[in-house]
């Protein structure tokens, strides 16, 4: 049988279809054959009537078709309003927020550790930020140790305590001052030779006037501008001191600066924080004051008031006096007020 | 004339079987039906009406020679249309491409 003899060309489609048929029916007969050896097996290993259920569980398990339900049966948003209570603080908090609750809460969990760890970090910062500024009524040593002295001890915003001309006065003046307590060798403490007068005397209004309560230390200034150590006495014993007379104690806070001065107290004062004359001047100190009378000091408001009003007396007086001080420096050996009282008397 | 007529038709059909082992189309026909007939749940029919048949007869007195003479027709009975249909025309696609061999 050659090949051209058996060309399906000469068939017509009846018989093809025929085979096509035929074709088909062995395949279906072949998979019907396989799936009856398959059950068979089964049969015979014993594994046929694995997957059947009793009909009880088939109950159980039909399937749902009601809406609002899904086909098991379950209610949709059923534990969204449900609230439950936080074991750890006892709260009542609703369902979809308690898993992340409970993280924050029970400290576990990567954010959690994250915010406590920046906590932390936190409030080093501002601990060291703060000591420096609170009341340190405990004559502690740490203090003046070398972690405080960083920020300043004295905190004033006019100085920079880092200064370098700060820190070489400070340095020289050590021993002599006598500021050195054992503990407090490089501190960034104010001489009082560097200071301006202006600077001086809102020091001296806002610190603790008593220099002699602790033998080697100034008060701190702090927050509150009365310090615990010392009574309204001591206060006004300085005061008077440096003042005169007529100074008054500030009532209250606030009012402490200019509001005490007036043309008398601000002669007074002069008169007392000018070091004119002394041999134990500085040259700084002389360029200060010098400075300190052409701009009227840090009543250089009223001073300048002063120059346009001319017509007042007391003005002129001022300004009379502070020149007639500043010639006292050079002629007359004595200044006019009283044996200037050096304020490092205490001290030394 | 008849009887070579009919070695004829027995000899197309041979060439033709055979053609369609050579090219494994005779295995890819095979593998479609059986997916398209689990797809359909031919099986799942069938297996059940083989347990009732089981059932009746007993699970230790089952022999391949009953199971094959009670499934067989129900099986070919049980083949959907559909796929009766898509398969037939892939045997005659296969007939049509290989006609003028």
């Amino acid at each position: 049988m050659k090949m051209e003899e058996m060309s399906l060309s000469g068939l017509d489609n009846s018989k093809l279809e025929a085979i096509a048929q035929e074709i088909y029916a062995d395949l279906v007969e072949d998979s019907c054959l396989g799936f009856c050896f398959e059950v068979h097996r089964a049969v015979k290993c014993g594994y046929f009537f694995l997957d059947d259920t009793d009909p009880d569980s088939m109950k159980d398990f039909e399937i749902v078709d009601q809406p609002g339900l899904d086909i098991f049966g379950q209610v949709f948003n059923q534990w969204k309003s449900k609230e439950c209570v936080c074991p750890n603080c006892s709260r009542s908090i609703a369902a979809s927020r308690f898993a992340p609750h409970l993280e924050k809460c029970l400290g576990m969990g990567r954010n959690s550790s994250r915010i406590a760890n920046r906590r932390i970090a936190n409030s080093n910062n501002m601990n060291k930020s703060e000591s420096d500024q609170e009341d340190n009524d405990d004559i502690n040593d740490n203090d003046w140790s070398y972690g405080s002295e960083k920020k300043g001890l004295w905190y004033l915003p006019f100085q920079n305590p880092n200064s370098p001309r700060r820190s070489k006065s400070l340095k020289h003046k050590n021993g002599k001052w006598g500021w050195s307590n054992g503990n407090y060798n490089n501190s960034t403490g104010i001489s009082y030779e560097t200071l301006g007068p202006e600077e001086l005397r809102s020091l001296l209004t806002t610190v603790r006037g008593d220099l002699s309560s602790y033998p080697s230390l100034p008060c701190l200034p702090t927050r509150s501008l009365r310090c615990p150590q010392h009574t309204d006495e001591q206060r006004r014993t300085v005061r008077i001191y440096f003042l005169g007379p007529s100074a008054v104690l500030p009532e209250v806070e606030s009012s402490l600066d200019n509001d005490s001065f007036d043309m008398t107290d601000s002669q007074a004062l002069i008169s007392r924080l000018q070091w004119d004359g002394s041999s134990d001047l500085s040259p700084s100190d002389s360029g200060s004051s010098k400075t300190s009378e052409n701009q009227g000091w840090g009543l250089g408001t009223n001073s300048s008031e002063s120059r346009k009003t001319k017509k007042k007396k007391s003005h002129l007086s001022l300004v009379g006096t502070a020149s007639s001080l500043g010639s006292n420096k050079k002629k007359k050996p004595k200044p006019p007020a009283p044996p200037t009282p050096s304020i490092y008397d205490d001290i030394n | 004339m008849v009887v070579s007529k009919m070695n004829k038709d027995a000899q197309m059909r041979a060439a033709i079987n055979q053609k369609l082992m050579e090219t494994g189309e005779r295995e890819r026909l095979r593998e479609l039906l059986r997916a398209k007939l689990i797809e359909c749940g031919w099986k799942d029919q069938l297996k059940a009406h083989c347990k009732e048949i089981i059932k009746e007869k007993g699970l230790e007195h089952v022999t391949v020679g009953d199971l094959v003479a009670e499934i067989t027709p129900k099986g070919r009975a049980l083949v959907p249309d559909s796929v009766k249909k898509e398969l037939l025309q892939r045997i005659r696609t296969f007939l049509a491409q290989h006609a003028s061999l």
